[in-house]
């Protein structure tokens, strides 16, 4: 089992990089190269796949209660079967905004142990942000997904649903 | 009991990462000059030793010791290359090179997205696991006869 799990690392280091080499290299107007243009990619690629993902995960699932149950099964299955982990922590406002946070994030458990590298944190969790928005989408939760990262390789994954339209 | 220093080569000889530990004695020259150095040696024992041998070789040159130190040498199938001096009583240094390779060098250099294989290694993770490798194992001492 160990191969597969480097595949999907590989695959995406990959993913990530043929993403960034792809996109022109546009000055924007403070004259700095733009590097954050190619994040909607990636973010898009997430979504796909989290919105086919959970189509498959959920076939022997009954229905979730609420919302937040729907987010505590992101938070453990769906989380385990993708990164072999679960979430360390889940924090929610019962408003709509959950935070999700991973100590040990596995595509930049690689990378770096503090701030080295850390400009390169963007292009590593748009595609795992995507991924959690497409999971919700299917699930009927509409939300807006930020993530942030302060250290490596701890991140936080903020879901954000809008209020008015729960039903 | 002591490590002294660690080289590590690429295919082309160009040196990927230095660092060193109980080093009392410097060579007197520029690192890269060093490198070359040692580079150039290793190319000529290897050679050496395949033609010089009665016999069919599996794993080539090892290692080599004088009577304060001994180079231990571990080259992977990719050409990537090893070189760790340690004292001359250290036993299963090679069982350490290994670890170096397959637990801090596949796992925090090729695993790492951010590095490039044929640059120089520049990632802090990968010095922080390789010291931690390093003093765990039971050679490592401070002090040094």
């Amino acid at each position: 089992m160990v191969a597969d799990e480097i595949l999907l690392e590989l695959l995406h280091a990959e993913l990530v990089n043929y993403v960034c080499s792809n996109e022109p290299k546009e000055k924007e107007p403070s004259g700095q190269l733009n590097k954050h243009c190619n994040l909607s990619t990636l973010e898009y690629f997430g979504f796909s796949t989290g919105y086919k993902l959970i189509e498959r995960f959920t076939k022997d699932w009954s229905r979730f209660k609420d919302e937040l149950d729907t987010i505590k099964f992101i938070c453990t299955d769906f989380w385990t079967s993708i990164y072999k982990k679960p979430i360390d922590n889940l924090r929610t406002n019962h408003q709509g905004v959950y935070v999700l946070q991973d100590r040990a994030f596995r595509f930049m458990s690689k990378i770096s142990n503090g701030t080295q590298h850390l400009d390169a944190a963007p292009l590593y969790i748009a595609f795992t942000s995507g991924l959690l928005r497409g999971a919700l989408a299917n699930l009927g939760i509409n939300s807006i997904v930020t993530a942030e990262v302060q250290s490596m390789p701890a991140c936080k994954f903020h879901i954000q649903v809008p209020r008015n339209q729960m039903p | 009991m002591a490590i002294h220093n660690l080289y590590i080569f690429d295919r082309n000889g160009s040196l990927l990462f230095y660092h060193e530990w109980n080093r009392l004695k410097q060579s007197g020259m520029s690192r890269e000059e060093e490198a070359k150095l040692m580079y150039g040696m290793l190319f000529s024992i290897k050679s050496f030793v395949s033609k010089i041998s009665p016999l069919d070789l599996k794993k080539g040159f090892l290692s080599y010791k004088t009577n304060k130190y001994a180079l231990h040498y571990l080259e992977t199938p990719t050409g990537l290359k090893f070189v760790l001096n340690t004292d001359i009583h250290a036993s299963e240094v090679r069982e350490l090179m290994k670890k170096i390779y397959s637990q801090v060098y596949v796992e925090y250099i090729v695993k790492n997205p951010v590095c490039r294989l044929d640059e120089p290694i520049k990632s802090e993770l990968f010095k922080e696991k390789l010291d931690e490798l390093i003093k765990q194992s039971s050679y490592y001492t401070a002090k040094i006869a």
